[in-house]
């Protein structure tokens, strides 16, 4: 089920309506009412994949009170080991295991049949990176003290699959969201509002500007051979839109339709294209994820010796590359995340003796230069992500660098769609201090001004929608 | 402000919430309404899929030959000029697996259906299936009374503004408000004034017609490939099992398009028409896409459609090809 569907439409009133009847003192009732909801909402995709997050759930709840209870560290590890390779092992299988097979055979040069291991035909479950570290970092947090253990089984199962995040995140700590589930939740006009707006302002993010944007960038990596170098420098940096517009686009629906259940859920786009560096990039652009490599990857190798600049660097390109590996089992992500990681670490070298400038640190980067080395990272890292494989981003720099005519790039050009982007990022810009651009709108304007500021939104959103494209990030 | 009230039977609502419904049906009814409206609007205009799903109903007992295909044979055959009763449901971008859909769920209400034109031209096999345009699936539903939705359908599957609401807009505006639809239909949803393309505004100069730039794919797909002739060959079996002749045509080509072709995804595609033709005896052939003799400037909306004047010599040669088969 799609947040961007009929069916959704359906379903999410109907639940709400079920949630808030049941009477706001009634905790249970209503969890059990999202866990059923939430269920629904998964098994409606694939049902079988149900048993994976239930089993997920109860390896994680079962590990954690286990490390709780456990007197000596060795057995408070070997339970912490269990979880982690459960969790390690099922994104292993069901996401990685293909990827490696291939691999290994080819870089043995070996055909099919001559090795012992074949590939599997598995179908990848939606959500699984995002439920995954989610849970994964419950029972390191438990080890690690930051957060006690639940004893409420139904309370975990629903922080584990709550449906609005439960696909594509944000990924929650569970010290941010687990308390959630044992707090009474109250009916809050002015919160449900602010969902609601979120949730149309996410709609328009996604339908209007990611699909119209997918529908371009479609065409032209279907055939990049068919196009000249502007083409597709212009479909790149159409990808960075798309990709935005996707994801935080769904994000805010995510976010939107958490607080209609009184939930409060981690902020996940910061108005990445702000960003003045490439850290602060990572900073603004899928939060929640970065937030968990940094938690879990990136502090525990440095922490051993903070001073150590050569250790901080293989920490930067180490959590950068499994950022790129976590979105996909391919080459492409790989070095994607080493790229990232790469400027990263550029930006961080000191290049003067006091230490404190870098390469791109004002006193030796123009102002000017900013905005055009961002147009840069932002076509080099959109053809890696975008592209199919090696060859295809391979297939990409070299037709863009051969300057070949762009005959073709007249009907690729939407100026409507360009005026719904300015729109966007205006508005954003606008309001960056907030958490959207609608934020409460009834400070500023009264009802039937607001009315019909929605009016438009949706009029946009039916008009101009694009074709209907899936959410990119639901394929990780 | 939260809502404070503390005692509540189970399932029952708060002011504050009962408040908040009102609040939100005053918000909703005017859409609702405006979007009753709008589906009526979009009902009452006369696209082609309306018009074959009228002709469908009316005359389904006396069809003799239905053609399928996208918009190459939607534009290149004109039921009303065929010698046997015909009807022709090809439209645009509709490939192979809805021309599947659409047979298998009409042709029990045909019962005197002989004969199946398909279309496999130049990149058909190539091209995928379009999984994205499954908003037809409400139209087919609507007009043909044939569920591509492999589910059971519900209320909102006969939507049509909704399940396509940026086209639709077009077309209402286009419709209603610019008054730039100038197609005429003939009963059986064959567009006889569909002249407006590249080939008119540039005065069927084969001089700027050769300059003019269009575009074409030219990138091979192998697994496209495999998968679209697995999918052909089921369709054929299918009609042979239903006894019924197949006519599988490749649409004339403006020679523009023909010199851009990407000769292997040609030669695979020749392959497996021979192929086909020689496994099944229910099946001939009218390949008519380099037929530039008889097809010139004047025939053609653009480079790979034919206009009406085309249409008409096109549908000549089809009525040959039925010809030939009784």
């Amino acid at each position: 089920m799609l947040f961007n569907s009929f069916s959704f439409g359906l379903f999410l009133p109907i639940t709400l309506l079920l949630y808030w009847a049941v009477g706001f003192k009634r905790i249970k009732a209503q969890n059990l009412i999202l866990l059923a909801a939430s269920y629904f909402f998964y098994g409606l995709w694939d049902w079988r994949f149900l048993f994976l997050i239930v089993a997920s759930s109860l390896v994680d709840y079962f590990a954690a009170l286990a490390i709780k209870g456990s007197e000596s560290f060795s057995r408070k590890k070997i339970f912490l080991y269990s979880s982690i390779i459960w969790n390690l092992g099922v994104l292993f299988l069901f996401k990685y295991y293909n990827f490696f097979i291939d691999e290994f055979a080819l870089l043995f040069n070996m055909q099919q049949g001559e090795y012992a291991f074949s590939t599997l035909n598995l179908i990848l479950p939606v959500g699984l990176s995002f439920y995954t570290f989610q849970t994964m970092s419950y029972t390191i947090d438990v080890y690690k003290n930051r957060v006690s253990p639940t004893n409420n089984l139904l309370n975990f199962l629903c922080f584990v699959g709550f449906f609005p995040q439960l696909v594509a995140g944000p990924i929650e700590k569970a010290s941010d969201l687990l308390p959630q589930f044992s707090k009474k939740r109250s009916f809050d006009t002015d919160q449900v509002k602010e969902g609601l707006r979120q949730i149309l302002w996410g709609l328009f993010k996604k339908m209007v500007i990611a699909d119209n944007a997918a529908y371009v960038v479609n065409m032209v990596y279907a055939s990049p051979e068919d196009y000249g170098s502007l083409s597709l420098l212009y479909a790149s940096i159409l990808f960075f839109f798309q990709i935005y517009g996707d994801f935080s686009g769904y994000s805010d629906i995510a976010i939107g339709t958490a607080k209609l259940f009184g939930f409060k859920l981690s902020k996940n786009f910061n108005i990445p294209y702000l960003a003045q560096s490439v850290t602060e990039f990572w900073q603004r652009w899928h939060i929640t994820l970065t937030r968990w490599f940094t938690d879990y990857v990136y502090f525990p190798i440095i922490q051993k010796n903070l001073r150590s600049n050569t250790r901080r660097n293989i920490a930067v390109y180490l959590t950068m590359g499994l950022i790129g590996l976590w979105h996909g089992a391919d080459w492409t992500f790989v070095i994607f995340g080493l790229f990232q990681g790469f400027l990263i670490v550029l930006e961080r070298t000191p290049l003067t003796k006091n230490r404190k400038s870098s390469l791109f640190h004002k006193a030796l980067m123009p102002n000017f230069m900013v905005p055009i080395l961002g147009f840069i990272f932002i076509i080099v890292s959109s053809i890696l992500f975008r592209s199919q494989n090696i060859e295809e981003v391979w297939l990409m720099f070299k037709r863009i660098s051969s300057f070949i005519p762009s005959e073709n790039i007249g009907p690729l050009i939407n100026k409507r769609f360009l005026v719904f982007v300015f729109i966007m990022m205006a508005s954003e810009i606008y309001t960056r201090y907030k958490d959207f651009p609608l934020t409460k709108l009834d400070s500023y304007f009264n009802r039937p001004t607001r009315w019909i500021i929605y009016y438009i939104l949706i009029f946009l959103i039916f008009r101009y929608a694009g074709p209907k494209e899936d959410f990119i990030y639901f394929q990780f | 402000m939260p809502d404070q009230k503390k005692t509540l039977s189970i399932f029952s609502f708060s002011d504050v919430q009962l408040r908040f419904l009102k609040y939100c049906m005053g918000f909703f009814i005017p859409l609702i309404i405006v979007y009753a409206i709008l589906e009526i609007l979009v009902l009452n205009i006369p696209i082609n899929y309306k018009v074959f799903g009228n002709y469908l109903n009316k005359h389904a007992p006396e069809i003799e030959v239905m053609a399928l295909g996208s918009s190459q044979m939607k534009c290149g055959f004109n039921p009303a000029l065929s010698d046997e009763s015909a009807i022709n449901l090809a439209s645009t971008s509709q490939h192979h697996n809805e021309d599947f859909q659409i047979l298998k769920g009409t042709i029990n209400r045909i019962p005197n259906l002989k004969t199946v034109i398909i279309e496999v031209s130049y990149n058909h096999l190539e091209l995928p299936h379009h999984p994205k345009d499954y908003w037809k699936n409400s139209v087919y539903l609507k007009y043909y009374e044939v569920n591509a939705f492999e589910r059971p359908t519900w209320a909102k599957d006969k939507l049509i503004y909704l399940a396509n609401a940026r086209f639709y807009s077009h077309k209402l505006m286009d419709h209603y408000f610019y008054k730039t639809d100038k197609s005429q239909l003939n009963e059986y949803g064959f567009d006889t004034n569909n002249y407006e393309g590249a080939f008119k505004k540039l005065n069927y100069d084969e001089t700027k017609i050769a300059e003019h730039k269009f575009k074409i794919i030219t990138r091979e797909d192998l697994t496209i490939f495999k998968n679209n002739t697995a999918y052909l060959y089921k369709m054929m079996d299918f009609m042979k099992e239903k006894n019924l002749n197949v006519i599988i045509c490749t649409a004339p080509l403006y020679k523009t398009y023909l010199n851009k072709r990407n000769p292997n995804i040609v030669r695979r595609r020749d392959s497996v028409l021979s192929e086909i033709l020689k496994k099944y005896k229910n099946v001939t052939i009218l390949d008519k896409e380099t037929d530039t003799l008889q097809f010139t400037a004047k025939d053609f909306l653009n480079e790979n459609h034919l206009n009406p004047d085309g249409a008409k010599k096109f549908t000549a040669l089809v009525n040959r090809k039925l010809d030939s088969l009784h």
